[in-house]
């Protein structure tokens, strides 16, 4: 790596060169409490943790243990109540810039095609559109979308709009990806397509990737280290490595290891009666 | 297939409706041999419009005046209004109450105090159009300016994108479906005003020729009136839906059906 491949977008408007792949996030002594009229909710409570450089790190845990309120703390679009958080050793305290974001819904802009769509991102942060436009129509090819740049986000399927929610969050070449539950209103099918499409990218570029999901298996097949949280007040129970061969191929998902990973957090949740038989 | 032809078919329908409409009571007025001043056929209609053509199209350009005054001056007040509602939350609960209390005072009840105020010229109908259509265009516009996804703006916060830049790249065009929706129920609104307030106190307009052949029970002309202001309201409507299908064609298409169309 060398030093000038930190550099910002050089004054001809060139798309930033390769960068270090993925920054280290720093997570200390976090709790949220939410005050609305007379009732208080301990959203979090004391959450610790370290993610390394270009680490994959999944969360899972149940509706409503905190989860979405935990990537908006790390993003710095919610300030919490105590603790900090620390992207590349720095102190997050506003809107951290420097990533990419996917949430449960594409949320794309109606009156914006597909591809501009993608440069939006670019847009927001007045950049050089032309200097992306290229690196844009490569990305949404890489995902399947090669001929569909000139369509409205009406045109296509949720699974098609969610990998331009996808491309739009990585067209930037961010050294972090956070992605809440991005799947979680795809069918099953495409859902399973998109999780390989995810390692894919993941690998070459390698940023640092924050993945909430309350699919247990689709965490272990995606993940370096699963959190495992728990109900109200939101609690880091576990922290499970993964430690499973890339690319995460089908002989790989099906294997014994696999599944004791998967029955592992299964009883997790069954002690903590998540989950009840 | 040719355009004019392709119109043709699908408005075919409708229009033999009319020219069907039209006849009938060209036919049956004659039939039965119903009184002119009750309901004139459409032939004399179209006559006696011709006879009164000068004085009906000035007084009809003095109405279109007032209306389109009146409408744009609601526009040019009601949606940065409805900016200052929707993203201050002290204009919000400071002014919008004042607002929504307004709209329950029957504003034709008012109309005759703008007389004793501002005498009988253009000023008072300006103000009473104004009125009437004001608040639609603010209703829907300060719901159009709140209507933004939170997930949205949480991604738009997350480029570090300045208020300007959000404001123009994304809360702007999100909320014109619904600044449009409040712009046309205010378009179709200010015709009836503008009659409205030639009604109480005027010297010219279709209102007060309307008001004038009523008296001298001289119906098709009446009639004439009647029709020529469906026109004027009408064109206003759609002069306003073309420049909506202009400035926001990815959502007209994607409405279901048309509400009108012609
Ligand atoms: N802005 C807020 N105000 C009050 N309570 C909130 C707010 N955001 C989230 N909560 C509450 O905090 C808890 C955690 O929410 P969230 O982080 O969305 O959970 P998850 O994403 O795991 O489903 C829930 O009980 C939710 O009702
Ligand atoms: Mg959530």
């Amino acid at each position: 790596m060398t030093p000038d491949s930190l550099t910002e977008p050089t004054a001809a408007g060139q798309p930033m060169p390769r960068r270090p792949p993925g920054v280290p996030v720093e997570i200390a002594a976090v709790s949220q409490v939410f005050r609305r009229a007379q009732l208080e909710t301990q959203a979090l409570e004391r959450i610790d943790l370290a993610v390394k450089p270009g680490e994959f790190v999944a969360v899972v845990g149940p509706s409503g243990c905190g989860k979405s309120t935990l990537l908006k703390i790390i993003a710095g679009l919610l300030a919490p109540s105590t603790g900090k958080v620390e992207i590349a050793g720095r102190l997050v305290s506003g809107p951290y810039t420097d990533l990419g974001i996917v949430f449960q819904s594409p949320v794309l802009l109606d009156w914006r095609t597909i591809l501009d769509n993608v440069l939006v991102q670019i847009d927001l942060r007045g950049g050089n559109l032309a200097a992306y436009r290229d690196q844009a129509r490569a990305l949404l090819a890489k995902v399947g979308l090669a001929g569909f740049e000139n369509q409205m986000p009406r045109e296509l399927s949720g699974g098609m709009r969610q990998r331009t929610a996808i491309v739009r969050a990585l067209i930037h070449e961010p050294p972090l990806l956070m992605m809440d539950e991005p799947f979680g209103a795809l069918d099953a099918l495409t859902r399973e397509q998109m999780r390989i499409d995810l390692e894919k990218l993941w690998l070459e570029r390698g940023q640092t990737t924050f993945f909430i999901t309350h699919g247990i298996s689709e965490a272990v097949a995606l993940a370096d280290r699963v959190i495992v949280m728990t109900p109200r007040p939101g609690r880091i129970e576990r922290i499970i490595e993964i430690d499973l061969p890339r690319p995460r191929h089908k002989a790989v998902i099906t294997s014994r290891r696999f599944t004791d990973y998967c029955e592992d957090i299964t009883e997790c949740f069954m002690r903590h009666g998540v989950i009840q038989y | 297939m040719p355009g004019p032809w392709r119109w043709l078919r699908q408005r075919g329908g409708m229009i033999a409706m009319f020219i069907a409409l039209f006849l009938l009571w060209e036919f049956a007025v004659k039939l039965f041999g119903i009184k002119e001043y009750l309901l004139p056929p459409p032939s004399k209609i179209w006559s006696e419009f011709l006879k009164r053509q000068s004085t009906v199209m000035t007084g009809a350009w003095t109405t279109t005046i007032e209306i389109i005054g009146g409408y744009l001056l609601a526009v040019a007040v009601s949606i940065p209004l409805a900016m200052a509602i929707a993203y201050s939350r002290f204009v919000e609960n400071s002014v919008y109450p004042i607002i929504v209390f307004l709209q329950i005072i029957p504003k034709i009840a008012i109309a005759p105090l703008f007389i004793i105020w501002f005498g009988f010229g253009l000023f008072p109908k300006l103000l009473i159009v104004f009125l009437l259509c004001f608040f639609p265009i603010v209703v829907s516009s300060v719901a159009g300016f709140k209507s933004v996804d939170p997930d949205v703006m949480d991604f738009a916060r997350s480029t570090g994108a300045s208020p300007a830049r959000m404001f123009f790249k994304i809360r702007l065009p999100q909320a014109l479906p619904e600044i449009f929706t409040g712009l046309k129920i205010g378009a179709a609104l200010s015709a009836t005003a503008a009659v409205v307030a030639e009604f109480v106190a005027s010297d010219r307009g279709l209102g007060y020729l309307l008001q004038q052949y009523n008296g001298q029970l001289e119906t098709p002309m009446v009639f004439a009136i009647i029709v020529l202001l469906s026109l004027i309201g009408l064109s206003i409507y759609y002069l306003v839906e073309l420049i909506e299908r202009l400035v926001i064609p990815w959502h007209v298409s994607q409405r279901p059906t048309e509400m009108t169309g012609l």
